[in-house]
């Protein structure tokens, strides 16, 4: 393992939304991954985090990265999705008006990390929501980003 | 292309980031929206390098979020339009992350009609000739 990060995601704070995401780009950019590779693990992780802070009651992060794969992992505390293939569907949203004017809840959020990432899982129900990320590191010239 | 010194003369600009700021710096492509999962899901859409460096982002959205959303795409310049005044938090996260931030008093539209006459075009891959 090359590096392995936890960050704590605050419900409704806006303010603080992309701290994380920031975080995972910066420790990805320390581990020389290519710069499309951090690209596509900067859009998914900042989605996701958004999801967290729009959505629950708060949750975390876990960035663990080793010489094959990025994995990220977030998890949240509830009240969960109430239906994932609904929630998949692109321009379906239950965000708030307060999301909205901050430039979030098109719908888009899932399907967006769902093609930005190799690998998703998905497990949720009311207790809350996990999300589990794979980004395959094949190909990634480690030098592309110096 | 523009040079950036050209934008903030000609649209009248307010540059917020003055540590920063790179008046020679090269703007090719712009992208609109308010809504910044918009940005996430489109722009992500661009696999080549070098592209998303040379394009402007413009919005009528001065919250963190702007900031933030150029700073995972690598887009190096964000433009507030309709006058549009960030909150000091917004300029400071705006430097930390080496995000120049400018804005004008022109809407969304004049700002894109004037940066296409100049040869600004959308980013490629989205009917953008």
């Amino acid at each position: 393992m090359l590096a392995r990060k936890h960050f704590d995601i605050q419900a409704g704070n806006y303010d603080e939304a992309g701290k994380a995401a920031s975080e995972i780009k910066r420790t990805l950019k320390l581990e020389h991954c290519s710069k499309e590779l951090i690209k596509r693990v900067s859009v998914a992780s900042y989605e996701a985090e958004i999801n967290i802070v729009i959505h629950s009651v708060g949750g975390f992060a876990d960035c663990t990265i080793d010489d094959h794969a990025v994995y990220l992992q977030f998890v949240d505390h509830g009240p969960g999705i109430a239906d994932i293939a609904l929630a998949m569907t692109e321009g379906y949203s239950t965000a708030s008006d307060e999301s909205r004017l901050n430039g979030f809840g098109a719908g888009m959020g899932l399907s967006n990390i769902q093609k930005s990432a190799d690998e998703m899982t998905l497990i949720s129900d009311v207790n809350g929501t996990i999300l589990k990320l794979k980004f395959h590191r094949e190909g990634d010239d480690s030098h592309d980003s110096e | 292309m523009i040079k950036l010194e050209s934008i903030v003369e000609k649209y009248q600009c307010r540059i917020y980031t003055t540590s920063i700021y790179d008046p020679m710096k090269e703007i090719r492509f712009g992208f609109c929206a308010d809504l910044m999962s918009d940005a996430l899901m489109i722009m992500n859409t661009v696999k080549e390098t070098g592209i998303l460096e040379d394009t402007l982002l413009i919005t009528g959205l001065a919250t963190n979020q702007s900031i933030r959303t150029a700073e995972m795409l690598d887009v190096e310049v964000v433009l507030l339009v309709r006058g549009k005044v960030p909150a000091p938090q917004v300029v400071t996260l705006a430097e930390e992350s080496g995000i120049i931030l400018i804005g004008t008093n022109l809407t969304m539209f004049q700002t894109s009609g004037l940066l296409y006459q100049e040869g600004v075009r959308g980013i490629p891959g989205h009917a953008s000739t």
